[in-house]
C-alpha cells in the first residue's frame, strides 16, 4: 500500500512567480502533457486515516488513502458523495474538528503535516496551501466585505501595509476576472452572484500565492455556464502560476475535461487510480465502471450527476470485512473478504480489485 | 457540508490503537446518564425531604412556635438549623416551605401544559383567524411585564397559594402555548401527515396521535425548567408578602423575615436562600442535560 | 462607465441603481417597512395591555377612595370620595377617559397624591433608567470576554468553569443574590451602602456607589444569562459555519477567528437576546428597588398597587410595555443598521 513510485511526465512549472509566468504548455486540458523531466511529488498521501468518534459511534471516513501529486499539475478526486473526498482534503491542512482521530502520513514538499504543530501549521495554510469550498454562498463572511477578506488574506501572507493589500487585492480580484473590482471590493457578498463570489474564493485563495489549490467542489453549486467559466479560470491559474490543482467533485465528466490525472475513492478509500486517458480508455475497477456505466460514455451531456450505482453506499461505522465494494459489486469472488491491496499493476495505472474489469474470472476458477 | 455537528465530545488522541474500541464512546454515554441522574436524583431527594421528611422525622410544628425559643441558633437541641424571631423551627419551615415551593410550580406547570398546550395546538392546527387571535392574546401577555401583572392579579385575589398558582400561570400559559403551537406547526410540514391525508384519516386524529409522542421530550425540558422559574417567582411574590399568607412557612416569605435581623442573625436569610438555590439548580440541571442529551441524538 | 459593458451576471444588482437617490431609496427601503411594520403591530399590543390592566385592577377588592380614607370610614364618606374622585362611573368610561388623554400624550393625575403622572415619572424614571443601564453595561462586558474564553476551546477547562458559574447564576433569585450581596459588601466588609439611593447631583462616585450593589444583584444572572447564550452561538458559527472554515483555511489563527470573524455573526444574535431581554429585565427592578430602597418606578408600582391607585399602576403598565415594544423595534434597526444583508434588503 505504501512505497509507490511514479514515474512523471508532467510540464513542471518551476518555482512559484507571482504572475505572468506560463508553463510550458500542457495543450488539452485533458491529456497529459508532452514529456517533461521527472519531479519529485509536491504531495504524498500514505496511507491516511481519518476516524470521528460521536454520539459513542466511530465514523471511519478515511481509511488508508493513499496518492500522489507532482508540482503544477491537475489531479481529480472523484467518488461518490460520503467517500471521504473532503474529510481527506480537510484532513491534510488541519481543518478538522477535534473529533477527528488522524493518523497516517501526509508530506507535503518533503514536510510531513499530520501532527504538525498548529503554528506551523497556519503558515502554510492559505500560503503554501490554499483552498476553495463547494458553496460559494457560505464560505464567504456574510458580514464582512468582500475587500476585507481578500486583503486579510493577503497581509497574514505577506508584510504588505494597507495601501499594498488594496492594490494587491484590487490584482488578484482582476486576476479572476471579477467585474469592476474596484467597486465590488467595498459590497458584501450577497450583493454578487454565485459565480462572481467562487471567483472571490479563488482570490481569497490566490492571496498567499500556494503551490498547491484544493478545489472542493468549487464548481457543484453553480449552473453549468458558469461552471465550465471557473473551470477554464482555474486551468488557466494553473498553468499560469505553475500551482498544483486538486480538483474534488463527483462528476466525471468534469474530470476527464479538466485534468491529468485522477482518483477514485470509495469509502474513503483510493480504488484507482491512472491517468486520465488511462484510466477512462481502460477501466479496471468495478466500481468506476459502475459509475461510468451510468452514463453513455460520449454522448452523455458534459457535467451530469451520474446516477447511484445500484446498492448502498456502505456504513462507515460498521466497514465489512475486505473490499468495501463488496455487496455492490458484479464480479465479486469469495476472495473479495480480504482486503485488496492497492497497487501499480499496470505502469502508472493502480487499482485495488481481485477481480478486475477485463480480466474477470468466475468464482469456481479461483479456488 | 456541514463538517461538525457534535459540539463537545471526548476525543483522543490520534495514534491511539484499536483494543479499546469501546472506551471512550462508553465513557462518554457514562457521563451524559451521570448528567441527568445526578440532578435527577437530587430533585427525588428535595420531594423526598419535603414531603415524607416531616413526618418520617416527626420535627415540630412549623408555625405556633414558643416565642420563648426564639433565635436559637443551630444544633441547638430539638432544632437541627435553630428557630426564627417567632421560635419556629427553621428546618420544619424549610421542608413544610418546600412543599407548598413544590407544589404550586408543579401545579402552575401543570395548568400552563393543559390550557396553555392546548391554546397553542389549536392555534398552530386551525391557523387563520383563530391562530391570530390566540397569538395577538399571547403577544400582549408576553409583552405585559409578567411580575406586574402577577403583582397585581395577587393583589386582585388575595395571599392564598391557590391564588399564587392562579397568578402564576399567567406565565406560564402564554410560554406553554408557544411551545405547543410551534411543535404542531413542525408536525405538520411532516410527510406522515400527508400520507396520512392520503389514507383519508382526518388530520386531528394524526396529528393527536403524533403530538405527545413528538413533544415530550420538549416539553418535559421545557416543564423542568419552568419548575425552576416558578420557584424563584413564587419566592419572590411571598417575598413582597402576596405569596403564601404569613404564618404559613415559604422560602419566599422566610428570606424577607430574616431580611429585617439580615446584620445580627444572617442565618435566617441564608438557610431558605440555600433552598431555594440547591433546588433550582437541581431543576435546572435536569432540564439542561436532559434537553442536552435529547437533541444530541 | 466600463461597467455597462460588462455580461450582467444573474442576480447581481444592476450597478446604476446604488447611485439613484437617497430619499427615494429610503422611502422604499426595507428599513423603513420595518419600522411601520412594527409599530403598527405595537397599537393592539398596548391597547390590549392597558385594558388587561384596567380589567385586572377593577378587580382588586377595595379603590384607592377606601384606602384613602382607611378602615374607619363610613361607607358615606367613601361613596362621596368616590363621586368626587370619579371612581364609581363604570370602568370602560374611566378607561376611555384615560385612554383619549394617553393618546395626546396626558397619563392623568394621581388619585392619592393629584399630582401629574408625567412629574412622578420624570422623577422616578431616570433612578430605574440607570440602575438598568448600570446592570446592562456591566453584565455585557463582563459576558463578551467571558464567552470568547470559553468558546475558544469548548469542553475546554474555562469552558467547564463558566459553564458552572452560569448555571449556577442562573438558578439564584435575584431577591436572594441582593441579601447575599448586601450581607457581604454591606454587613460584613461595610465598603458599600446597604439601601438608599445618592441623585448625580451628588456626585457622580456617591451616584454610582449606591447603584453598585442592586446593579450587580440584577446584572450578575444577566451576565450568566448573556455569557452562555453567546458562548453557544459562538460554538454553533465555529462549528457549522463554513465561513469559518474559510477563515482558517486562509491561515487566520484561532482567536482572530473567534473574534474576527465568528463573534461579528454572534454578535446579531446577542442583540436580540438583550432586546427581548429588557422587558422582562425592567419588570425585575421592581423587587430589588424594593429591596435596596431605591425610588424608581418599580417601588412605585408596587406602592401604586398598594393604594390602588390606578392611574399610576396604569402609567407604570405603559412605560414597562412601551420599553419592551421599544427595545424590540431598536433592535430590529440595530439590525437593520449592522447586518448588511438587511441594510441592502436582500433577505
Ligand atoms: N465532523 C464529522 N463528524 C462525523 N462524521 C463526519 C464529519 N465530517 C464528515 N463526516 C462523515 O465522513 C464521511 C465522509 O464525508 P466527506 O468527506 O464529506 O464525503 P465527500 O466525499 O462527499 O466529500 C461522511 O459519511 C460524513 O458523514
Ligand atoms: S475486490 Fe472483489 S468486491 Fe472488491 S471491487 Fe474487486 S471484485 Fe469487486
Ligand atoms: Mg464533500
Amino acid at each position: 500500500m505504501s512505497g509507490k513510485q511514479r514515474t512523471a511526465t508532467y510540464p513542471v512549472g518551476d518555482s512559484y512567480v507571482s504572475e505572468g509566468v506560463i508553463a510550458a504548455a500542457s495543450s488539452g486540458p485533458a491529456a497529459p502533457g508532452p514529456a517533461g523531466e521527472p519531479g519529485e511529488p509536491l504531495l504524498v498521501v500514505e496511507d491516511l486515516r481519518v476516524q470521528f468518534t460521536r454520539g459513542g459511534r466511530r465514523i471511519n471516513a478515511v481509511n488508508g488513502l493513499s496518492y500522489e501529486l507532482l508540482p503544477g499539475s491537475m489531479m481529480a478526486i472523484i467518488g461518490e458523495s460520503g467517500s471521504g473526498k473532503s474529510v481527506s482534503s480537510r484532513a491534510l491542512m488541519g481543518l478538522l474538528p477535534p473529533t477527528a482521530t488522524i493518523t497516517g502520513s501526509v508530506s507535503f514538499a518533503g514536510r510531513e503535516l499530520i501532527g504538525m504543530p498548529e503554528r506551523e501549521m497556519r503558515e502554510l495554510r492559505g500560503g503554501d496551501i490554499a483552498m476553495v469550498f463547494q458553496d460559494p454562498a457560505r464560505s464567504l463572511n456574510p458580514t464582512m466585505k468582500i475587500g476585507a477578506q481578500v486583503t486579510e488574506a493577503i497581509r497574514l501572507h505577506s508584510d504588505s501595509d494597507r495601501k499594498g493589500a488594496h492594490a494587491r487585492a484590487i490584482e488578484l480580484l482582476r486576476m479572476v476576472r471579477l467585474p469592476a473590482p474596484e467597486r465590488r471590493f467595498h459590497e458584501y457578498p450577497h450583493q454578487l452572484s454565485g459565480g462572481m463570489r467562487q471567483r472571490v474564493m479563488i482570490a481569497i485563495a490566490l492571496a498567499g500565492e500556494p503551490r498547491l489549490l484544493i478545489a472542493d467542489e468549487a464548481t457543484t453549486a453553480l449552473d453549468v455556464t458558469t461552471q465550465a467559466q471557473i473551470m477554464e479560470l482555474l486551468v488557466e491559474l494553473q498553468q499560469r502560476l505553475g500551482m498544483a490543482v486538486v480538483m474534488i467533485s463527483h462528476d466525471l465528466g468534469l474530470a476527464a475535461s479538466y485534468a491529468q490525472d485522477v482518483v477514485v475513492m470509495y469509502a474513503g478509500r483510493a480504488v484507482e487510480h491512472a491517468p486520465t486517458a488511462t484510466l477512462f480508455g481502460n477501466v479496471r475497477m468495478p466500481y468506476t465502471r459502475a459509475l461510468l456505466g451510468a452514463i453513455p460514455a460520449l454522448e452523455r451531456e458534459p457535467h451530469s450527476l451520474f446516477e447511484v450505482t445500484p446498492g448502498q453506499p456502505p456504513d462507515l461505522s460498521a466497514l465489512p470485512k475486505g473490499c468495501p465494494f463488496r455487496p455492490r459489486c458484479p464480479n465479486a469472488l469469495d476472495r473479495c473478504v480480504e482486503m485488496p491491496p492497492f497497487r501499480e499493476h499496470e505502469p502508472e495505472h493502480w487499482w485495488a480489485c481481485w477481480n478486475p474489469v477485463g480480466d474477470e474470472t468466475g468464482n469456481g476458477e479461483q479456488e | 457540508m456541514a463538517v461538525a455537528e457534535t459540539p463537545i465530545s471526548v476525543t483522543d488522541h490520534p495514534g491511539v490503537e484499536h483494543e479499546h474500541e469501546e472506551a471512550p464512546a462508553r465513557r462518554g454515554r457514562w457521563r451524559r446518564s451521570l448528567g441527568v441522574a445526578v440532578p435527577g436524583g437530587m430533585v427525588a431527594l428535595i420531594v423526598a425531604a419535603c414531603f415524607l421528611g416531616p413526618v418520617l422525622f416527626d420535627l415540630p410544628s412549623p408555625v405556633g412556635g414558643n416565642i420563648l425559643e426564639s433565635y436559637l441558633p443551630a444544633f441547638s437541641p430539638g432544632h437541627l438549623l435553630g428557630t426564627d424571631p417567632n421560635g419556629n423551627d427553621i428546618l420544619s419551615r424549610l421542608l413544610y416551605g418546600g412543599r407548598a415551593s413544590l407544589f404550586i410550580a408543579l401545579a402552575v406547570n401543570v395548568l400552563g401544559l393543559v390550557v396553555g398546550g392546548t391554546l397553542g395546538a389549536l392555534s398552530g392546527y386551525l391557523g387563520g383567524v383563530v391562530d391570530t387571535v390566540i397569538m395577538r392574546v399571547l403577544d400582549v401577555l408576553i409583552a405585559f411585564p409578567s411580575l406586574v401583572l402577577t403583582l397585581a392579579v395577587a393583589q386582585a385575589l388575595g395571599p392564598s397559594m391557590r391564588n399564587t398558582i392562579f397568578a402564576l400561570a399567567f406565565f406560564s400559559i402564554p410560554a406553554f402555548a408557544r411551545v405547543a403551537r410551534s411543535a404542531v406547526l413542525r408536525l405538520r410540514e411532516m410527510p406522515f401527515m400527508a400520507a396520512a391525508q392520503l389514507c383519508g384519516t382526518p388530520a386531528w386524529r394524526v396529528l393527536f396521535k403524533h403530538l405527545a409522542p413528538n413533544t415530550a421530550p420538549q416539553l418535559i425540558t421545557f416543564g423542568m425548567l419552568g419548575m425552576g422559574i416558578v420557584i424563584i417567582i413564587e419566592g419572590a411574590l411571598s417575598f413582597l408578602g402576596l405569596g403564601i399568607p404569613d404564618p404559613a412557612p415559604s422560602w419566599g416569605n422566610m428570606v424577607a423575615t430574616g431580611q429585617l435581623s439580615l446584620s445580627a442573625t444572617p442565618m435566617l436569610v441564608v438557610w431558605p436562600s440555600l433552598a431555594l438555590l440547591v433546588t433550582v439548580l437541581s431543576f435546572n440541571l435536569l432540564g439542561e442535560n436532559l434537553r442536552a442529551r435529547w437533541s444530541g441524538r | 462607465m466600463t461597467t455597462a459593458a460588462l455580461p450582467q451576471v444573474p442576480g447581481t444588482r444592476d450597478p446604476r441603481v446604488s447611485r439613484t437617490s437617497r430619499v427615494t431609496r429610503f422611502a422604499g427601503s426595507p428599513v423603513l417597512r420595518l419600522v411601520v411594520k412594527r409599530l403598527l403591530m405595537a397599537i393592539p399590543i398596548m391597547l390590549g395591555v392597558t385594558v388587561l390592566t384596567f380589567w385586572v385592577l377593577s378587580l382588586i377588592p377595595g379603590n384607592a377612595a377606601q384606602q384613602l380614607l382607611g378602615p374607619e370610614a363610613t361607607p358615606e364618606q367613601v361613596a362621596q370620595l368616590e363621586e368626587q374622585l370619579g371612581l364609581n362611573r363604570p370602568g370602560y368610561v374611566r378607561y376611555g377617559e384615560w385612554l383619549r388623554g394617553a393618546v395626546t400624550g396626558d397619563l392623568g393625575r394621581s388619585i392619592v397624591s393629584n399630582q401629574p403622572v408625567s412629574d412622578l415619572l420624570g422623577e422616578r424614571l431616570p433612578v430605574t433608567g440607570e440602575l438598568v443601564l448600570l446592570a446592562f453595561v456591566v453584565s455585557l462586558v463582563l459576558a463578551v470576554p467571558v464567552a470568547l474564553l470559553a468558546a475558544h476551546r469548548p469542553g475546554g477547562v474555562w469552558d467547564r468553569i463558566s459553564m458552572v458559574v452560569s448555571t449556577a447564576g442562573l438558578s439564584v433569585a435575584n431577591y436572594v443574590l441582593a441579601l447575599i450581596l448586601v450581607l457581604v459588601f454591606a454587613v460584613q466588609l461595610g465598603v458599600l451602602p446597604a439601601i438608599g439611593f445618592t441623585p448625580l447631583s451628588e456626585g457622580l462616585w456617591p451616584n454610582v456607589r449606591s447603584l453598585i450593589l442592586p446593579s450587580a444583584a440584577i446584572g450578575l444572572p444577566l451576565f450568566c444569562f448573556y455569557a452562555r447564550f453567546l458562548r453557544g452561538d459562538l460554538v454553533d458559527q465555529m462549528q457549522q459555519e463554513e465561513y469559518v472554515t474559510t477563515a482558517r483555511a486562509k491561515g487566520v489563527g484561532s482567536w482572530q477567528v473567534l473574534i474576527r470573524h465568528a463573534f461579528r455573526n454572534s454578535s446579531f444574535g446577542l442583540i436580540t437576546v438583550v432586546g427581548l431581554n429588557l422587558g422582562a429585565l425592567i419588570g425585575g427592578t421592581v423587587i430589588i428597588e424594593q429591596i435596596f430602597a431605591l425610588p424608581g418606578i418599580g417601588q412605585m408600582l408596587l406602592q401604586a398597587i398598594n393604594t390602588r391607585d390606578f392611574i399610576m399602576v396604569q402609567a407604570v403598565v405603559v412605560v414597562f410595555a412601551l420599553v419592551a415594544v421599544v427595545a424590540n423595534l431598536v433592535v430590529d434597526l440595530l439590525y437593520a443598521v449592522l447586518d448588511p444583508r438587511i441594510r441592502y434588503g436582500s433577505r
